[in-house]
């Protein structure tokens, strides 16, 4: 085990970049051959923090038993933040996929999202059809801003990543006046007293609380699955992984890979990615209201921006770079991710009576992020 | 040539840059005096009485009018403490002035002064004690970093809300 | 460029407020909300004044980097968390005064010039991106920084005082008290007129720094600074270090950042230890960009115009929101909601300007071709 830690010390990614980009020039020799072992591919294909974070996470994993914290809980735990978290993390595909980086902007998406529900409320839908409403409602809003969000980042191709994390901003702090000034009436939603203006918080009771992980929650032993909504996730998972075979999805690829080249072949560069910007924000928008069935809450004001980093950081846990990112991306990311999230403040507390959950979070997305940033993008430009 | 001499200037540089740190450990140093006008009962068999009133001035201010058994408090930065104390012994009479030049320990944040012990001219270890603040029992702190932020936006931007349970509850 | 001169004084006027549309924005949201705000001139002058002195110095930290092509340095932060670790070291050992304030300057060089250059590098190594990698680099460093604060301090680097520790016996209290170092610099050769106080001391800290500036632009660094900013390959080809430049125009920044954050706490006179630094990158950026400077382009004037609007918004925009909605939160809102516009259209400008210029070239490259096809 140690051996094998040191080996990918000694071989930092800059290596394994370097070696992609030699190979096809020139053939390597049976020495060199016999050097890139198995190991080596695997580092190279999975990435050296990837490796990190996994092997801290399967260090939690075996440490669980000895510090007296109960695996299935902890498993269910996970799971069911996967199944909050997944369609959020799905979002930054298509964006990733037509080139425009990674989605910073996640915010915009958030906000379309919040609007549908809150307006699904407002209008009176309660129960499951209030979901439904919320996702019928927030797609118009979807379609808009993220086409308006999609026009803006064609104008400036190359500074995709600022501004996007800055319209994020302006769009949150614009609507956190909006919650505040629009005329919503709901007595759920506005704050008791004045009678206008809505919460920070809003609770889902009655509304569309649990209506997916709720469905069909099956336990195994010890563990419940919130098969409903991982059916969710699954769908639109396929619908994602379908769409990205399909004529459309196969030139959004070459946009992302290749713009030039994309541009010879006769596909329209700024409307492939208009395509994926709107779907990305749809997609966010949906993922924020499954979120919420989970979490039981909408939270509004300066909320929405709480989910970007962690979002960013899973898919790229997951094994996505700044121009690449797949379906399995999405899922090994989340799972690392919220695994990592859900593990270290139990396992860390019940051991050191320290919890530095939080520090260690920060620092795995954000180190994360930094890495996919500071890489050189394989064939792009 | 260039470069050693680049190299040597910059050594100079952090050389002076230590010096003047150091310089601004030793004047920089903060005490806090409290001064007591307090009878010294017993010091070698000897007793020495609290003055009526003792009026002290620090650095041209009078900071504290003592009566017998009262505290006063100034602060300091440096370690050559000069005060001036208008000493009052008896009810009524002549009142005299005395100039006292002392050196505060460095690593005494907090210094008690006997005033009658030090107008006594005795030895250090008589008027000299170190002042502990009694250990306050404070509601346990929160402390969750992000909060208290002065232009109401999420602190540190977007690390926390995701596992936002508690917090996100906080609002209701 | 030389086209310009020759132009009308009608459209040279326009010229003018299409370039300064920002600040004009600025004043005459300003304007208007000054009357509807009610405050009295002198609280204005005297807030405004207070205000120059705490932020003046971290606003120009940012020109460096600007210089060197590098964008608007959001990592700044970092100078801002290493006076942050030297204040907390300072107050603790009880050094108070100005001296404290110099030894918390001193103290923290060498921890902005680290972290400076650690984002330096990552920053040569991610070009055409250092603004979101600056961006994200704050964040990481900023766990970095909190887990020293949180969990090392106190329990590997001694911290002598219960008064900044946590009750558990490591970490930093939420907040430190400077008092003893409070607004130091600021009385020291203060002027008073008329209930207006003038902290002369920090602006010729300030005007120093200024000065600063003005003579480094000349010199030999200073100008590979600007020759790599404005493009790197030739810079290269003239034979200067192009990522070592980059790297120092950085490390200055950070380093400058520092010395203004001493200065920024000295003046608050407490140290909020985890939020003291998460927003200053933030609202230093805005302001200078309020001034009228751009991503590649800004000048000392920017700065000092960008602190004054920037911050004559922040102070009469909750009394204006509460006039005209009913709710001071709304003004809140909208004074964070124009910082964070005022970046965006910036950022927006400065790319949408490199595209064109770059589609330009790109067409004159064409017409060249054609030309020399047809003769």
């Amino acid at each position: 085990m140690s051996e094998k830690k040191d080996y990918n010390y000694n071989s930092p990614s800059k290596f394994n970049d370097e070696m992609k980009t030699i190979q096809p020039a020139r053939r390597p020799t049976e020495l060199e051959k016999a050097q890139l072992g198995t190991m080596t591919a695997m580092v190279s294909s999975f990435g050296l923090p990837r490796i990190i974070i996994s092997g801290f996470l399967l260090v939690l994993f075996i440490l669980t038993p000895f510090v007296g914290v109960d695996l299935p809980t902890q498993i269910t735990n996970i799971i069911n933040r996967f199944s909050w978290n997944a369609v959020l993390v799905l979002a930054m595909v298509p964006m990733i996929h037509a080139g425009c980086g990674l989605n910073f902007g996640l915010p915009l998406a958030i906000i379309c999202g919040l609007l549908g529900g809150t307006l699904s409320i407002q209008l009176g839908f309660t129960g499951p059809m209030s979901f439904v409403m919320a996702v019928l409602i927030s797609t118009p809003f979807a379609v808009v801003l993220g086409g308006g969000y999609g026009l803006l980042l064609n104008r400036i191709k190359g500074g995709e990543m600022m501004i996007a994390t800055y319209v994020g901003f302006s769009v949150m702090s614009f609507f956190c006046m909006m919650w505040l000034l629009l005329p919503y009436s709901s007595p759920t939603m506005v704050y008791g007293l004045s009678g206008n203006g809505l919460r920070p918080t809003i609770s889902l009771d009655g509304f569309y609380n649990q209506v997916l992980s709720g469905f069909l929650n099956i336990r195994i032993g010890n563990i419940a699955l919130p098969i409903g909504a991982l059916l969710a996730f699954a769908l639109l998972a396929f619908l994602m992984w379908a769409f990205l075979h399909t004529k459309t999805g196969t030139a959004m690829t070459a946009v992302g890979s290749n713009a030039a080249f994309a541009r010879a072949a006769g596909i329209n560069v700024d409307r492939t990615r208009m395509l994926s910007v709107i779907m990305s924000t749809w997609l966010g928008a949906i993922g924020i209201l499954v979120y919420q069935q989970g979490f039981g809450f909408i939270q509004l004001y300066n909320a929405p921006n709480n989910l970007t980093m962690p979002t960013v950081a899973a898919i790229l846990i997951g094994g996505a770079s700044v121009n690449k990112a797949s379906i399995p991306n999405v899922i090994i990311g989340t799972i690392l991710f919220q695994g990592i999230v859900t593990m270290t403040p139990t396992v860390m507390n019940s051991m050191i009576h320290m919890d530095m959950s939080e520090v260690i979070r920060i620092i795995v997305s954000q180190g994360m992020i930094l890495y996919a940033l500071t890489r050189k993008i394989e064939g792009a430009k | 040539m260039k470069a050693k001499r680049r190299m040597l200037f910059s050594l100079l540089l952090v050389l002076v840059l230590v010096g003047i740190a150091a310089a601004m450990m030793v004047i920089g140093r903060g005490h806090t005096v409290y001064f007591d006008n307090k009878t010294l009962e017993d010091y070698q068999g000897q007793e020495y009485k609290a003055a009526d009133k003792i009026v002290v001035t620090v650095k041209g201010e009078e900071v504290a009018k003592l009566s017998k058994r009262d505290r006063g408090m100034a602060t300091w930065i440096g370690q050559n403490f000069k005060m001036i104390l208008e000493v009052t012994q008896e009810k009524g009479g002549e009142s005299e002035i005395r100039e006292i030049d002392l050196k505060l320990p460095y690593n005494m944040d907090g210094i008690i002064i006997n005033l009658p012990a030090i107008l006594a001219d005795l030895p250090e270890e008589a008027w000299l004690s170190e002042f502990i603040p009694a250990v306050k029992e404070e509601p346990a702190e929160e402390e969750v970093p992000g909060e208290g932020d002065d232009f109401g936006l999420g602190g540190d931007m977007g690390l926390e809300g995701e596992l936002g349970l508690e917090d996100g509850l906080g609002g209701v | 460029m030389s086209k310009k001169t020759n132009l009308p004084a009608g459209k040279r006027a326009l010229d003018l407020a299409r370039n300064n549309a920002v600040p004009i924005m600025f004043i005459i949201i300003c304007a208007v909300f000054i009357p509807m705000a009610g405050f009295s001139p002198s609280y204005l002058l005297n807030e405004i004044i207070t205000r120059m002195g705490r932020n003046l110095f971290l606003v120009l930290c940012l020109l460096f980097p600007i210089m060197a092509g590098m964008g608007l340095n959001f990592a700044m932060t970092l100078g801002a968390m290493g006076a942050e670790i030297a204040v907390i070291l300072v107050a603790d050992w009880q050094i108070w005064g100005i001296p404290g304030v110099v030894l918390a300057m001193i103290l923290s060089i060498p921890f902005s010039a680290l972290l400076g250059f650690i984002c330096g590098t990552l920053q040569n190594m991610a070009k055409g991106r250092e603004m979101i990698t600056s961006y994200i680099i704050n964040f990481f460093i900023n766990g970095w920084y909190q887990l020293i604060v949180l969990y090392i301090m106190g329990a590997v680097i001694p911290i002598m005082h219960a008064s900044i520790m946590l009750p558990r016996g490591y970490g930093i209290r939420n907040t430190v008290s400077l008092l003893n170092m409070r607004q130091c610099l600021d009385d020291l050769l203060a002027i008073r007129i008329g209930g207006v106080k003038i902290p002369v001391f920090t602006f010729l800290l300030v005007g120093l720094l200024c000065l600063f500036i003005v003579w480094f632009r000349r010199t030999k660094l200073g100008q590979d600074m600007r020759a790599v900013g404005q493009d790197m390959e030739v810079a290269k080809a003239a034979g200067i270090n192009v990522d070592r430049t980059r790297i120092i125009s950085v490390v200055m920044s950070t380093v400058c950042a520092g010395f203004g954050m001493v200065i920024y706490l000295q003046n608050i006179g407490n140290l909020p230890t985890y939020t003291g630094h998460a927003q200053i990158g933030m609202f230093c950026i805005a302001a200078l960009l309020v001034g009228g400077a751009s991503v590649e382009k800004a000048a000392i004037g920017n700065a000092f115009l960008g602190v004054i609007l920037f911050h004559l918004m922040f102070i009469v925009a909750p009394g204006a929101g509460a006039f005209i909605t009913g709710d001071s939160m709304v003004g809140e809102y909208f004074r964070v909601f124009l910082s964070y516009g005022i970046i965006t259209l910036a950022l927006i400008m400065y790319e949408a300007k490199k595209r064109m210029a770059r589609s330009k070239a790109g067409q004159e490259l064409a017409e060249a071709q054609k030309k020399e096809e047809d003769a």
